[in-house]
């Protein structure tokens, strides 16, 4: 029986991890970090940006299984993002596509907060520190 | 159905065949299920004697006689009815209770109860090996000192208590001493008299019995009064009133006595598994022991790995069943309450994993999950940020 805590696609993103294979060197990489391991929660993206858009992404993360896979989801769903798109980026996303539980909301805030710290980086980084 | 290598036996454990073939007697219209409390017919007197016996095979193994054997539906009714009952009937004595922090629940729930009826209950903090030292103990002790409730073997880490000193010391001081003895019974050898415990909590599932059958111990001589929780009908010497389920405590009596029969062996052959167990996690770098290494159950196995989340831990391990002290895998949404006592941090009690073997657990079981446990950190670790291999607490 499969564990009814998570949902099918959650699952199969903790157990595949998408999004977590780390990127062929880019000219412009940002890197988007939040939470803590002290807290339960910490998650970081790293992007490759071509044309001032996202051309590759890859997530790191610990925490529960709907961080994980939330985490995964975000990077590949930031593929064409600008930096516009991460600072509007609601966790209510991640949240419905992936059936987050309520009590689980509060992880996805870490996320949310890892893009805004991307966003903030947009235009000062340029190595990768992955 | 996929194949699950089950190592929570400190959860509940498989019922032995011995077990289910004795509890089978006493269920069809042929068999011994009658009520026993209905002496006035042969069935009833059969069914009786089945109680009967059962009764003087539980005392065997932890050293009570079968008069100081009173049936609960498990530990925790053994647990509330120790310390409820206890406290209620002693009140003008004393209100001051001793405990510790990793006790069970079944234990400190009804501690925090008492405390809204006037008691005054202290929680001793163990030491980090898990281990509450007798001096704790006596340290703590007051002149209005009713009870010391002290668990055998810790159900998360598999410590072990000497009760044995905290029974004597109590004995010495008039204080009563409670001990549950839920995880050890059957594993650990226990002497209720020699060992001047006045009330001991057991029960049968976690030793190859079935669900819903444990037993209070209390203490004959001299006479120990408790104040019941159940009233109605007047069995077990009216401290617990309800029919007594023939079929349940026949099957808790099989399986005392066959885990006596087996508690050297299997000590000694389950003792080796864990043993196993832990060499080949600990080979993974920042994975650490709680609790005592050396003063612990056979069965119990509790690490923290750093560096992973125990829920994604359990989660990844979907071929295994096995325990988390992970805040989210737990219903009150708390890291353990048990390790953050032994001084573990928030972080440590996250990624703690139970492993509890039990009298069907093979070798072959052993290395896989050991193995199963190394390819899912590894993998778990390969994501987590800053996570470096560096170990230490």
């Amino acid at each position: 029986m499969e564990d009814p805590r998570y949902s099918a696609e959650v699952l199969r993103r903790l157990r595949e991890l998408p999004g977590s294979k780390p990127l062929a060197p880019a000219g412009r990489m940002i890197l988007g970090r939040a939470g803590s391991v002290r807290d339960g929660a910490e998650v970081e993206f790293e992007f490759a940006l071509s044309d001032e858009q996202i051309a590759a992404g890859r997530f790191r993360a610990y925490g529960c299984p709907h961080l994980i896979a939330a985490a995964s989801w975000l990077t590949e769903r930031a593929l064409g993002w600008q930096r516009q798109r991460l600072l509007d980026w609601d966790w209510r996303e991640a949240a419905e596509a992936l059936e987050v539980p309520p009590h689980k909301y509060g992880r996805l805030l870490v996320l949310q907060d890892a893009l805004l710290d991307a966003a903030g980086n947009w235009a000062g980084v340029t190595r990768s520190t992955v | 159905m996929k194949t699950v290598v089950y190592l929570d036996n400190a959860a509940t454990t498989p019922v032995d065949p011995g077990v289910i073939e004795a509890m089978l007697e006493c269920l069809g219209s042929s068999g011994d299920f009658a009520n026993p409390s209905a002496t006035g017919h042969e069935p009833g007197r059969r069914a009786r004697a089945r109680v009967e016996q059962a009764r003087a095979e539980v005392a065997a193994l932890v050293g009570a006689t079968a008069e100081e054997v009173l049936w609960t539906s498990g530990a925790t009714e053994a647990d509330n009815l120790a310390l409820f009952g206890a406290a209620r009937f002693y009140r003008d004595r004393g209100r001051h209770i001793v405990t510790s922090r990793s006790e069970h629940p079944a234990v400190l729930d009804p501690c925090r109860r008492l405390e809204r009826e006037g008691f005054d209950v202290s929680y001793l903090v163990p030491q980090p090996s898990g281990i509450v030292e007798p001096w704790q103990v006596e340290e703590a002790l007051r002149p209005d000192t009713l009870l010391v409730s002290l668990m055998h073997v810790n159900n998360e880490t598999g410590v072990r208590q000497d009760v044995g000193a905290v029974g004597r010391l109590c004995r010495e001081r008039g204080v009563i001493c409670h001990v549950d003895a839920a995880q050890s019974a059957g594993k650990l050898p226990l002497d209720f008299a020699g060992d001047c415990i006045d009330l001991l909590s057991l029960t049968a599932h976690k030793v190859h019995g079935p669900k819903g059958i444990g037993a209070l111990c209390v203490r004959r001589e001299p006479r120990l009064g408790l104040v019941p929780l159940v009233y109605g009908g007047g069995q077990e010497r009216g401290l617990r009133s309800g029919t007594v389920p023939t079929h349940q405590v026949v099957g808790m009596g099989a399986a005392y006595r066959i885990a006596g029969e087996r508690l050297v062996e299997d000590a000694a052959r389950i003792t080796g598994l864990r043993e196993r167990l832990w060499q080949a996690l600990a080979r993974l770098p920042g994975t650490l022991l709680n609790g005592d290494p050396d003063r612990r159950a056979p069965g119990i196995l509790s690490v923290s790995i750093e560096g992973i989340e125990g829920e994604s831990l359990l989660a990844a391990l979907s071929d295994l069943a096995v325990a988390s002290g992970s805040a989210c895998a737990a219903a009150s949404g708390e890291p353990s309450y048990v390790l953050r006592a032994l001084g573990r941090s928030d972080e440590l009690a996250q990624s703690s994993l139970r492993l509890s073997l039990g009298r069907f657990t093979t070798a072959e079981e052993v290395d896989l999950a050991a193995g199963r446990v190394v390819e899912e950190v590894t993998r778990l670790r390969s994501i987590a940020p800053g996570w470096n291999g560096a170990g230490g607490d």
